[in-house]
């Protein structure tokens, strides 16, 4: 499936970029699966998360004659473009925030028994600080396109991943992030 | 803990806290965008914006005639003299000095209060370092190829060892003493591709050397053979840092 649509998406860029949104949906349905779970995680809400997906679709789909660069900019871009709905989507209902610190004890005794240490940790983490982790870590993105959706250089990425992870775990070192 | 037991099991929280998302978002995605029309902006709008915008900018330029003001500067008694809009090189050579001694600032040997820019890009690229000798001084030229960074410090110090940033070791750079130059807003990889150490042969300032470059902080370390003496200022078209070092 992705790499049917890798190959027409010379034809589905042009075609999109011509207002056409059946194609833009076809260019954007494999991102679909990663852009959930990068807001997923980000706002610890899996309902909220599709919301902010369907919403970041559409605002794509307004913005796409803004995107520059070649096929591969588009995963960062609509990636980025998640992102700052999650940022908008916990801005906007800012009673999600207490709702998220809810739930990493509501999972814990709805499951019965205790997180891991890491998944505490992760969940202490802001969205911000998630982030990165998850594009580096998740979605496995290289650095340069993880630099790309965080819209900052490639070394001021790979500083934040390591930031993120060494609040993770304090005793990682750099070779063992990268 | 290995990278790959740490990518491990960091996935495996995330599929945690994330599941999997619902079998309809595609179809859910793909109808809403149905109903959503590609917002196609208002071109014209945006032209006459941008024709409006350009006319305040020339107004202003006019009006203000930057070209002829006094150059902003890194340390005292600047502002009151006029300093000349200067010739692409300035430090290529001593002949080729944008300024007359009698208009620049003093030298000093101590920290000054750092120059500030208001109109800063978000970042200021730095794209040519030049060093060049003088009677009298040794020049530096930091070439900014967008515009001032938001701000400029100069520390002089006694000795020429610096802190590598990020890495933080020391490095000990040729000459007895030194200034360390503080660009924020600034970077030197985009458009620099020139040497980041730089060894003049000069009698006073022996060598520059980059000692950060990193998240819109560069810092520029300056060795210095006598005294760590100088006078900074800034010139435009195009916007450059001129730091003389005096020879002792």
């Amino acid at each position: 499936m992705l790499a049917a649509v890798m190959e027409q998406r010379p034809k589905l860029m042009v075609s999109a970029a011509a207002g056409d949104s059946d194609s833009f949906a076809v260019l954007i349905e494999p991102l679909l699966d990663p852009a959930y779970r990068l807001a997923a995680v980000m706002l610890a809400d899996r309902s909220a998360a599709e919301d902010a997906v369907q919403e970041a679709s559409i605002k794509a789909w307004r913005k796409f004659r803004q995107l520059r660069g070649d096929l591969k900019s588009l995963r960062p871009w609509f990636l980025s473009i998640v992102a700052n709905e999650c940022r908008m989507s916990r801005r906007q209902r800012w009673w999600s925030v207490i709702k998220v610190a809810d739930v990493p004890s509501s999972q814990t005794s709805a499951e019965g028994g205790a997180t891991s240490d890491l998944h505490q940790a992760l969940l202490t983490l802001s969205p911000e600080e998630r982030l990165p982790l998850v594009l580096h870590f998740y979605l496995d993105l290289p650095l340069d396109e993880v630099a790309r959706a965080l819209q900052v250089s490639p070394s001021a990425a790979k500083s934040r991943i390591y930031r993120a992870a060494k609040r993770l775990r304090s005793d990682l070192t750099l070779e063992e992030v990268f | 803990m290995s990278n790959e037991n740490f990518r491990r099991e960091l996935g495996h929280v995330f599929d945690e806290v994330a599941g999997s998302p619902s079998a309809a978002l595609p179809d859910r995605v793909r109808s809403s965008l149905a109903v959503v029309p590609e917002q196609r902006g208002p071109f014209w709008i945006a032209g006459v914006a941008a024709a409006v915008i350009a006319a305040v900018i020339i107004g202003v330029l006019f009006v203000a005639n930057p070209l002829n003001r006094p150059a902003n500067s890194v340390g005292p008694g600047v502002g009151s003299s006029p300093t000349p809009s200067a010739s692409p090189s300035p430090a290529a050579s001593p002949s080729a000095s944008p300024t007359s001694d009698s208009t620049l600032p003093p030298f000093v040997c101590a920290s000054t209060a750092p120059i500030t820019s208001a109109q800063a890009p978000a970042a200021a690229f730095i794209d040519d370092l030049r060093t060049g000798t003088h009677p009298g001084y040794d020049r530096l030229t930091v070439q900014f190829q967008n515009g001032l960074p938001a701000s400029i410090e100069l520390r002089p110090q006694s000795g020429a060892t610096f802190t590598n940033s990020p890495k933080g070791d020391q490095v000990t750079l040729m000459g007895k003493n030194g200034i360390l130059v503080i660009l924020h807003g600034a970077d030197v990889h985009t458009s620099y591709s020139g040497s980041t150490d730089i060894k003049t042969g000069y009698a006073t300032l022996v060598e520059v050397r980059r000692m950060e470059d990193f998240e819109g902080v560069v810092q520029l370390g300056l060795g210095v053979s006598g005294a760590a003496c100088y006078r900074a200022f800034v010139l435009t078209n195009p916007t450059r840092l001129v730091i003389d070092i005096q020879a002792s």
